[in-house]
């Protein structure tokens, strides 16, 4: 030990910087947010409650395929399909018990429609289990009260191109792209 | 003519009884109220420290949030585990708070205001400091709970090294001033131009910081109630108004430890001469604001200290007792007794 190491040890020289370090914190603002008064946008991608997406004709767009029910890790997302007369596939019930969902958004990366997105809407606690299970209207209303604006134009770039588009690699990534043509 | 007696008290004892009463009821009411305040201020403090806000919600900035805790804690369930050594569990949380609250007595806070001027003052407060240990032990294994259990275990063993340190660290001030009565010694620093036992015995002041710290569990010596590997130590089991009457404890532990380092050492309700003569204008100024100031810097110290040191190793601790801080309290009484022999 080196004489300046024993002083250090001596003089508490450590323990005194981290105390003038708390104390110059005491005089830095605060960083906390006051939740209900000052509220923040969700950071884009948050994965909050679900909504099932309306067409444009006010039906829900969800086909029934079950996909995203047998991919839920949690198992809560429960389908009830029938036949129709002229034996098109019906979805008579769409239920998610967002009590018991993980929010992984696979059910959403599932769904070969994109007819299930989570929205970032969070403040739905409630005091009876029945509010927090999700039947297909409610999921319906979810779409209608959180998916509007801005965020329905970009979900519709993103998942309802038209039909008529390329899929491509993007054009700045470097990859091998055949000939032309 | 009542000031006087109010003070020094009458050949009357009727009204001698009558004043103390009052006395008492004015102290432990103010105190009380600085429990509630001290652990608000805690929070506030601990949480800038911490970048953060502390309590905000009851009244403007939380300002009634003692009042809140205590109602809650007031009126929370009593609850005593089946296993437990009733008797001796009910009575625990009281040794503490009895301690803590009759060591009171003897603090002198500013000029002739003392409830009880006896002479063994310091020695009384030590004795009253480790009665209030018997409360831990006792609560620590009448709960009848392996965590409560080692933090009884550990707060005896913490205890008992650190009051060593603590009773040789104030010898050096004895020596000094000549007396064990808490008024006589800040009358003596008042006889040296700095008035302050702090000057020249900055190293019992060191070490008495130090066993003030561990003495009333504060980090980093909260050893007994290390919240990571006890859950909350001696009082896990305790719930409701018995916990509260612990916590009440340790912060009246607190506030004694910090007057008796104000009294002590910083010269309690005086100002150096030197200031004093320099600034005649101050003297004008009442004793309590000058002590209690020093009293709040001494918590604030508390609040300092644990936002900002990690807790010690068990280990560690004793081994800084034992190792450290009793050699140089020893040192200290050593040098000290030869200067004053010189002089
Ligand atoms: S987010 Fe995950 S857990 Fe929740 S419903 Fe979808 S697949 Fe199930
Ligand atoms: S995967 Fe999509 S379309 Fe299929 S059932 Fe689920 S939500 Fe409906």
């Amino acid at each position: 030990m080196t004489i300046k190491d024993i002083a250090k040890k001596v003089f508490l020289i450590e323990i005194f910087k981290g105390m003038a370090l708390t104390l110059r914190m005491m005089f830095t603002h605060a960083v906390t947010r006051q939740y209900p008064e000052e509220r923040r946008e969700p950071f884009p991608g948050f994965r909050g409650l679900h909504a099932l997406v309306r067409n444009p004709d006010g039906k829900a767009r969800c086909v029934g395929c079950g996909l995203c029910a047998a991919i839920c890790p949690s198992q809560c997302i429960n389908i009830y399909t029938s036949e129709s007369k002229d034996h098109k596939k019906v979805v008579d019930r769409y239920e998610i018990e967002v009590l018991r969902c993980v929010y992984c958004a696979f059910c959403v990366e599932a769904c070969p429609f994109g007819a299930v997105v989570l929205t970032p809407h969070f403040e739905y606690s409630d005091y009876s289990r029945d509010a927090l299970y999700m039947d297909k209207e409610k999921l319906l209303s979810n779409w209608d009260k959180f998916m509007t604006g801005k965020r329905a134009e970009e979900y519709f770039e993103r998942f309802w191109r038209p039909k008529l588009e390329d899929f491509t690699t993007p054009e700045n990534q470097p990859v091998f792209r055949g000939k032309e043509g | 003519m009542i000031e006087t007696v109010f003070f020094t008290g009458s050949s009357n004892w009727m009204l001698n009884i009558v004043f103390i009463i009052i006395k008492i009821a004015v102290v432990i009411g103010v105190t009380m109220l600085h429990v509630m305040y001290a652990t608000y201020f805690e929070r506030k403090v601990i949480g800038h420290m911490q970048v953060r806000l502390g309590p905000m919600r009851v009244g403007p900035h939380g300002v009634l949030q003692p009042l809140a805790d205590m109602l809650k804690l007031f009126f929370k369930e009593d609850i005593i585990p089946a296993n437990a050594d009733k008797p001796v569990f009910k009575i625990a949380p009281i040794i503490p708070v009895f301690a803590t609250l009759s060591s009171l007595a003897v603090i002198p806070f500013f000029e002739g205001f003392v409830i009880a001027n006896i002479n063994i003052g310091l020695l009384y407060i030590f004795a009253m400091s480790s009665l209030s240990a018997y409360g831990v032990v006792m609560a620590g294994w009448a709960s009848n709970s392996k965590y409560s259990f080692l933090g009884g275990l550990r707060s005896s063993a913490q205890v008992i090294s650190y009051e060593v340190a603590m009773g040789l660290s104030l010898v050096g001030v004895m020596i000094l001033s000549g007396s064990l009565n808490l008024s006589e010694i800040v009358n003596a620093q008042q006889g040296y131009w700095y008035g302050m036992f702090l000057i020249p015995q900055f190293v019992a002041y060191f070490v008495f910081l130090v066993a003030m710290f561990a003495e009333t569990n504060r980090t980093p010596f909260d050893l007994p109630e290390a919240e990571s590997e006890l859950v909350a130590g001696y009082f896990v089991e305790y719930s409701g108004m018995r916990f509260a009457l612990y916590y009440a404890a340790e912060y009246i532990g607190m506030i004694i430890m910090s007057s008796i380092a104000v009294i002590c050492f910083w010269g309690g309700w005086t100002l150096p001469p030197m200031l004093t003569d320099a600034i005649p204008a101050l003297k004008a100024v009442p004793g309590i604001v000058w002590f209690l100031g020093k009293v709040y810097f001494h918590i604030f110290l508390y609040y300092w200290v644990r936002a900002t040191v990690p807790r010690y190793r068990y280990d560690k601790l004793m081994a800084l007792g034992w190792k450290v801080l009793i050699p140089l309290a020893l040192a200290n009484i050593v040098v000290t007794s030869i200067v004053k022999y010189v002089i």
